[in-house]
C-alpha cells in the first residue's frame, strides 16, 4: 500500500501535540520552582515595602503606578520622548546634556 | 471500525486536493498561525504578568499614606504617625523614605529606597543593587564602587553590599538600596520627613474604617490601599494587552475577510467538483464531513502552531518581541523570566474565535452545491 | 432485473421554464447490455439517472430486482447507488490534479471499506483495463481513450453489478469505440448489466448489445431485443 496523503500532515499533526504536551511538561516541571521564586519575589515585597513591578521605568507614573500622583503626569526624563502630544510643541531645557537616546537639546531644535 | 476509515478516507482526499494548491495553502495556515501567535503571545504574557503581580505584592503594605500638596506627592511629616497609629485597629506605622535618581551617565531612572526591615539595611557607605544598575553602568569586576553625581562635579561614592538577584527582577530590577543617614544626607532629606507612611492594619477587613477615621484626621492626605494596587494592576495589564488585542483582532478580521472571501467565492472548479462527487456516490454528509476537515486542518493546525509557538517565544525565550514595546523610552529593562500562566478560558476563546468561523467559512457555501441533485453533472 | 412502469420526469415543475423529458415510460431492462438511442433531447439521459437512482421520477415506479427504489428516501437511494451503480460520464469527469489511483479510490470513500481493500480491487480493475502503469500519474496526462478507462475503473471499484454510461463513444475515434465495446463484451461476460445512451451507428450495431431502445421526444418509439 502507498503512502496515503494524509500521513504526513497527521504526523505534522502529531508532533505539534507532542510540541504542546511538552510545553504542558514543561509548565508542570518547573511550577515548584517557579512557586519557590514568586515566595521569593514575596518575601523581597514584605521586606522592602515594595508596591509596583519595575517594568516602566521611564517616568514616576509608570514606575509606580499605584502611587503616582492624582494629577501630574509629567516626565522625569525632560528629554525623553513625551506620551502626549503636548510634548511635540514644547523644546525641552537647554542645559540637558546628551541622553541614553543620544541625542541633545540642541538636536531638537 | 467502517466509521473510522470513511474519516480517512474523506481526509485522504482533503489533503490531496489541498496539496493541488500546495503554496496557497501552506501561506494561507502560515498567516493564520501568525495572527494566533501574536494574539496567544499577548495573551500568555498578560496573564503571567498578572499572576506575578497578584503573587507577589499581595505582601505590599496595607495602606501607604501620601502628603498631597498643589496636586503633587510631597514629603510628610513624622508628626502623623501618632495620629495614625492612635486609631483602632492599626498596629504600626512605619516612615518610608524613597526616591527616584536620575542618572545622567546613562540615562537611566533608579528607584532609591531604604529598606523597612533591619535584614535588608545596607552599612552605611554600601548599597544593595537591584540587577539592572551593574548591567547598564557596566560593572565587570567585584567590588567596582558605584559612583552617582547629583550635579555637575559631584560625585559620591558607594560600596556595593550585594546585588539582588535576576530571580526576582520584575520588582527589584532599577532598585538602589540605601541606609537611611546616606539616604537623608544624599538626598538632603531633613530628619523627620518621610516619603510617605506605611500603616499596617490588624484586621484588613476594617481598612475602609482605619481609612475613614484617618481622613478625617489628616483631611489633605491620600490614601493608597492594598486592594488599590492591586486593582491598578490588573487595569494596566488590560489595558496593554488591550492594545494587542485590539491590534491583533484588526489582523484576524482582515483574515476573516480573506477566509470568506475565498470561501465563499465556490470556484466553479470547485463546485463541479462537489457535483462529481455526489455524483459518484458522496451524499451530503460526505461533502460536508470533507469540507469540515478541510476548515479543521488549516485551521486546527494553525491554531496548534500558533499557540505551540507563543508558548515557546513567552516562556522560553522571555517575550524578545513585546520587550521593545514596554521597555518604551526606559532605558531599564528588567531581565526576568516569566512563569507559565495559562487562562484556559482566554486559550478556549482564541481556539473558538480562530476555528469556528474559518469552518463556517468553508462548509457553508459548500452546502448549496453539496445539496443539489446528483445528477447536475449528468445535463 | 430493472423496471419501469409509467414513469415521467418533469424538471422546473409550475415554474416557467418547465420540461417534460419523459412520458409515461413502461420498460424492463434484462441483464446484459441495452443500449438507449434518440436524438439529443429525446430523454435518453434523463432516463439513464432515474434508472441510476440519481433522479426520482414525477410519477411512475421504478424497481430494481423487485423492489420498489423510486419511493425511498435520499439515504437509501443514495446507498443503493453507491452499492449498486457505476457510472461513467460523457466527459468522464475525473477529478483534476489527482492521480488515476486517487480518482478510481473515490467512490469506495464513503463506504468506510479498509484503504488496502480499495486500493487492490481499484489495482486489479486497472490492470484489467490496461492502466495500471499510469495509476501514479495525474489524471491530466492520460489520453482521451485512457482517460475513459480511467472512469470506467472508477465506476467499477464498488463492485456494482450495474454500470450506466451516457454517450461513452462520443468522443472517441473507431479504434477507441471498438477498444469500448470490448471492454462492454468483458463485463457482460462477468453477469454485469450495461445501460448506455448513444446515437452510434457502431454501438448499436455492436456483437455485445441484447437490447436497443429508441426514444423520441420522451416517449419509447420501438425496443429490439
Amino acid at each position: 500500500m502507498s503512502l496515503r496523503p494524509a500521513t504526513p500532515v497527521l504526523a505534522a499533526f502529531g508532533a505539534l501535540l507532542a510540541l504542546a504536551g511538552g510545553e504542558a511538561a514543561h509548565a508542570v516541571l518547573t511550577a515548584p520552582r517557579e512557586a519557590a521564586r514568586l515566595q521569593a519575589e514575596a518575601r523581597l515585597v514584605r521586606d522592602l515595602g515594595l508596591t509596583d513591578l519595575a517594568l516602566f521605568t521611564e517616568a514616576r507614573y509608570t514606575r509606580h503606578p499605584s502611587l503616582a500622583d492624582l494629577a501630574t503626569a509629567f516626565q522625569d526624563n525632560p528629554l525623553s520622548f513625551d506620551h502626549f502630544p503636548s510634548g511635540s510643541l514644547i523644546a525641552p531645557p537647554e542645559h540637558f546634556g546628551p541622553t541614553a537616546l543620544s541625542f541633545s537639546a540642541g538636536d531638537l531644535r | 471500525m467502517t466509521a473510522l476509515n470513511r474519516h480517512r478516507a474523506l481526509l485522504d482526499f482533503t489533503v490531496a486536493a489541498l496539496a493541488r494548491r500546495r503554496v496557497k495553502t501552506l501561506a494561507l495556515v502560515a498567516v493564520f498561525a501568525a495572527v494566533v501567535f501574536l494574539l496567544a503571545s499577548a495573551m500568555f504574557f498578560a496573564a503571567s504578568l498578572r499572576r506575578e503581580a497578584e503573587a507577589t505584592l499581595a505582601g505590599a503594605p496595607d495602606l501607604i499614606v501620601q502628603s498631597l500638596s498643589l496636586g503633587r506627592q510631597t514629603m510628610i511629616g513624622a508628626e502623623a504617625v501618632p495620629q495614625l497609629a492612635a486609631i483602632r485597629g492599626v498596629t504600626g506605622v512605619e516612615g518610608r523614605l524613597w526616591g527616584y535618581f536620575y542618572d545622567r551617565i546613562n540615562g537611566a531612572n533608579y528607584t532609591v529606597m531604604v529598606p523597612d526591615t533591619a535584614a535588608m539595611m545596607p552599612p552605611p557607605g554600601q548599597v544593595i543593587l537591584g540587577e539592572a544598575v551593574p548591567r547598564l553602568r557596566d560593572f565587570k569586576w567585584q567590588g567596582t564602587p558605584l559612583f552617582l553625581s547629583r550635579r555637575e562635579g559631584d560625585l559620591v561614592r558607594f560600596d556595593i553590599a550585594r546585588t539582588l538577584g535576576t530571580e526576582t527582577a520584575l520588582l527589584s530590577a532599577d532598585l538602589i538600596l540605601m541606609n537611611e543617614a546616606d539616604f537623608r544626607s544624599f538626598f538632603n532629606v531633613p530628619a523627620g520627613q518621610f516619603t510617605d507612611l506605611a500603616v499596617s492594619v490588624r484586621n484588613p477587613r476594617e481598612l475602609s474604617t482605619v481609612v475613614a477615621k484617618a481622613t478625617i484626621r489628616l483631611p489633605e492626605a491620600r490614601f493608597v490601599t492594598r486592594a488599590d494596587i492591586a486593582r491598578t494592576y490588573q487595569k494596566l495589564f488590560d489595558w496593554r494587552e488591550g492594545v494587542m488585542v485590539a491590534l491583533a483582532f484588526v489582523a484576524l478580521l482582515a483574515f476573516a475577510i480573506f477566509a470568506a472571501d475565498k470561501a465563499s467565492g465556490l470556484s466553479a472548479e470547485e463546485a463541479r467538483e462537489i457535483g462529481i462527487l455526489k455524483a459518484i456516490g458522496w451524499d451530503t454528509r460526505d461533502v460536508i464531513a470533507m469540507k469540515l476537515w478541510e476548515g479543521g486542518l488549516i485551521s486546527g493546525g494553525a491554531f496548534l502552531l500558533g499557540t505551540v509557538l507563543a508558548y515557546a517565544h513567552v516562556f522560553w525565550a522571555g517575550a524578545p518581541l513585546f520587550a521593545p514595546l514596554l521597555k518604551g523610552w526606559a532605558v531599564i529593562y528588567p531581565e526576568f523570566r516569566l512563569t507559565p500562566a495559562i487562562d484556559a478560558l482566554q486559550l478556549g476563546t482564541l481556539f473558538l474565535l480562530t476555528t469556528l468561523p474559518y469552518a463556517a467559512a468553508t462548509v457553508v457555501p459548500v452546502w448549496r452545491s453539496a445539496a443539489a441533485d446528483p445528477d447536475a453533472v449528468m445535463r | 432485473m430493472i423496471t419501469l412502469h409509467g414513469v415521467s420526469k418533469t424538471y422546473n415543475e409550475g415554474r416557467p421554464n418547465e420540461v417534460t423529458a419523459l412520458r409515461g415510460i413502461d420498460l424492463a431492462i434484462a441483464p446484459g447490455v441495452t443500449v438507449l438511442m434518440g436524438p439529443s433531447g429525446s430523454g435518453k439521459t434523463t432516463l439513464l439517472s432515474l434508472v441510476g437512482c440519481m433522479a426520482r421520477p414525477t410519477t411512475g415506479r421504478i424497481t430494481l430486482a423487485g423492489e420498489v427504489i423510486s419511493s425511498l428516501p435520499e439515504r437509501f437511494l443514495t446507498d443503493l447507488r453507491r452499492r449498486r451503480f457505476g457510472f461513467v460520464f460523457q466527459r468522464f469527469n475525473l477529478i483534476r490534479g489527482l492521480s488515476v489511483l486517487e480518482n478510481v479510490v473515490l467512490p469506495a470513500a464513503p463506504l468506510g471499506a479498509p484503504r488496502a481493500e480499495v486500493e487492490a480491487r481499484a489495482l486489479s480493475r486497472l490492470e484489467a483495463l490496461g492502466l495500471a502503469g499510469k495509476a501514479r500519474m495525474p489524471v491530466e496526462v492520460l489520453s482521451g481513450g485512457e482517460t475513459q478507462r480511467a472512469a470506467i475503473a472508477r465506476a467499477l471499484v464498488n463492485d456494482a453489478p450495474v454500470l450506466i454510461a451516457d454517450e461513452p463513444t462520443a468522443n472517441l475515434d473507431t479504434a477507441l469505440a471498438h477498444r469500448f465495446l470490448d471492454i462492454v463484451a468483458g463485463l457482460r461476460a462477468e453477469g454485469k448489466t450495461v445501460i448506455l445512451t448513444s446515437h452510434d451507428p457502431r454501438i448499436i450495431s455492436a456483437a455485445p448489445v441484447t437490447a436497443v431502445v429508441e426514444l423520441r421526444d420522451g416517449a419509447i418509439l420501438q425496443v429490439r431485443s
